[in-house]
């Protein structure tokens, strides 16, 4: 899961180059790699690529900081 | 408040004011770090001993590189208090424009965070001139100073720098329409005026809880940064990751009790959207202000409606002036096509011209031009522009007014309150109509399936001129665009309808969130 996530963000939403390749314990949020708009997209991608609904209640930091955060979210709603 | 003791004439005296009056109070937090005014007056001096002895002399600029962090108000009062120049660089910018403001201002120091370390190492590859980082240690060979020395460094044998009011206190460098960045230079007396008369009209008190939500290259941010402390009220500053999360940075703003918020319009529209509105308790807030664009009155509404006990205001003014005119209503208030941007603030004056630089009768629409205390030194290292963005009144032989053309346009309607009309340069003449974009985007944004828009003129090789609208529709919405089209036929006239309407998924913006149109062209032309 994590690669499909890191390969959507690193094609489709980056507003600048990155120095290095996107890993999934980098700080999507605090870093400047996602902006609000970024996220509403990754938001969308998830829900039509995963066949599910975010609940705005969901859409917070805890759920989506990393890559890794949000494959740990995705699991636990699909599990 | 009264200030018996010691005048206020320069940013710092803000922060040794309130240091005095309320050394234990909380004057700026981020996240989990907190800073009293005392703390960070001792703070701020001790980076200011530390740049004097490093050799930094008055007027010398000095880089900000740093995301949305506590260490920016210690970096800002003390390259202040150290008579030096601050320079807010976006840590997100891309390395050339980096490297561009670093030679443009002859950076020498370069003040930052250890979560920068990495941008800090790409640039130092660059053939730039830094001599000096602060903010983490490393091995390199320019000097580095981690935050741990510069707060171990003591004070016996400080002294203080004399500043005077009409020393230069800061550039804040904003993308020129065409080519390179314009630094736009303000003095400590334009940005203290800026302070005195928001935290006047406003009615700012220590009690108060200030929101910062722009980066520091952004000038709503003085608010934040200058008014605030100013007043001795605390400035939450906003960290990074709400500022991308809805959801979050609405908890935030009920958690923290917030009582002034200060953002563009987006912020505002991107929390009402998102449902958060409604699930804490904004009765904290009593003023809403917002600047930098339009704000599309169906969201507007939204939010006056989830915060009916918050006074508004719409505010006004160039990064050249500060804030310079302003308008301020409550939820009760009905618009029915604009929100007007009101009537000059104290100490502040204002005309009409046209295009022969003459004043316009009353009623008509022309470019507004602002004499003001918070007005601007002029453009760094450009003359030529800011000879050419000043207007001189001639009094007598020997005496000027100097005012500044903004490059907006406006009118003041019939209850002789100012409304902006747009930019100068969004003023277009198609097939010799003269044409305002703003006028027809207002009207696009009407449309309930629309919920966003931006209306350009793309020219095609033949010097064809193409009126175009950019939309994002609102979820859900299928509208065609040819019921849009039927739309503004209803309510412009025909030369002013566009003549193609793309559908977007988004926009791409400016880190300060405006819709990037430079970029916005680019994408339209290629589709």
């Amino acid at each position: 899961m994590n690669e499909k996530l890191i390969k959507y963000i690193s094609e489709q939403l980056l507003n600048n180059e990155l120095e290095d390749d996107l890993e999934a314990e980098d700080d999507l949020l605090g870093d400047g790699i996602l902006d609000s708009l970024g996220m509403m997209k990754l938001i969308l991608y998830i829900e039509t690529e995963y066949e599910m609904k975010v609940p705005p209640q969901d859409m917070i930091i805890e759920n989506f900081m990393t890559v890794q955060h949000i494959s740990n979210y995705l699991a636990k709603q699909r599990s | 408040m009264e200030f018996k003791d010691k005048m206020i004439y320069t940013l710092p005296n803000c922060i040794e004011n309130s240091a005095r009056l309320f050394p234990n109070k909380e004057a700026f937090r981020c996240g989990n770090a907190s800073l009293s005014f005392q703390e960070l007056d001792i703070k701020t001096n001790q980076l200011a001993k530390h740049l004097v002895d490093s050799g930094i002399q008055k007027g010398d600029r000095i880089g900000i590189y740093m995301n949305r962090c506590i260490e920016t108000s210690i970096a800002i009062y003390g390259i202040l208090k150290a008579g030096a120049v601050y320079v807010p660089i976006d840590p997100i910018s891309p390395r050339t424009r980096t490297k561009f403001l670093i030679e443009n201002c002859g950076i020498q120091f370069l003040i930052t965070v250890p979560k920068q370390k990495k941008r800090v190492a790409k640039l130092l590859i660059e053939d730039i001139s830094l001599k000096q980082v602060i903010g983490f240690s490393d091995d390199s060979d320019i000097k580095h100073f981690s935050w741990e020395s510069i707060f171990s460094i003591t004070l016996e044998s400080y002294q203080r720098v004399n500043i005077l009011s009409e020393d230069m206190a800061y550039i804040i460098f904003t993308s020129g329409s065409t080519g390179d960045p314009k630094g736009i230079m303000h003095t400590h007396k334009s940005g203290l005026a800026y302070a005195q008369l928001s935290a006047s009209l406003y009615k700012l008190r220590p009690q108060d809880r200030v929101a910062n939500h722009a980066p520091l290259h952004f000038d709503i941010s003085t608010f934040g940064y200058f008014s605030a402390p100013y007043a001795g009220a605390t400035t939450v500053i906003i960290p990074d990751a709400p500022i991308s999360l809805p959801v979050s940075l609405g908890a935030l703003i009920a958690e923290e009790k917030i009582s002034i918020w200060y953002s563009v319009p987006l912020a505002l529209s991107q929390l009402l959207l998102s449902g958060v509105l409604d699930q804490h308790d904004y009765s904290a807030i009593r003023w809403v202000l917002f600047a930098g664009e339009n704000f599309t009155l169906k969201y507007l509404k939204g939010i006056m409606e989830k915060w009916p006990q918050a006074k508004y205001s719409n505010v006004y003014g160039p990064t050249e002036v500060n804030q310079c005119t302003f308008y301020n209503f409550n939820a009760k208030e009905i618009f029915k096509d604009y929100v007007p941007i009101g009537d000059v603030w104290d100490n502040t004056e204002y005309k009409i011209i046209d295009e022969d630089d003459k004043e316009v009768h009353k009623g008509e629409t022309g470019q507004l031009l602002i004499r003001s205390s918070t007005m601007m030194l002029g453009y760094w290292n450009n003359k030529e522009l800011t000879e050419k963005s000043i207007y001189k009144q001639q009094i007598s032989n020997n005496l000027e007014q100097v005012y500044y053309r903004t490059g907006d346009l406006v009118r003041q309607d019939n209850l002789d309150r100012l409304v902006f009309l747009g930019r100068k340069d969004r003023q277009v003449k198609v097939r010799g109509y003269r044409i305002e974009l703003d006028e027809i985007e207002a009207v696009l944004n009407d449309h309930p399936s629309i919920k966003e828009c931006t209306v350009c003129v793309l020219e095609k090789d033949n010097d064809q001129k193409i009126l175009t609208a950019a939309i994002i529709l609102t979820l859900g919405a299928s509208t065609e665009t040819n019921e849009l089209i039927t739309h503004c036929r209803s309510k412009l006239p025909t030369y002013a309808v566009p003549q193609r309407i793309d559908v977007l998924k988004n926009f791409p913006r400016t880190s300060s969130g405006k819709i990037d149109l430079t970029q916005i062209r680019k994408t339209l032309i290629s589709l």
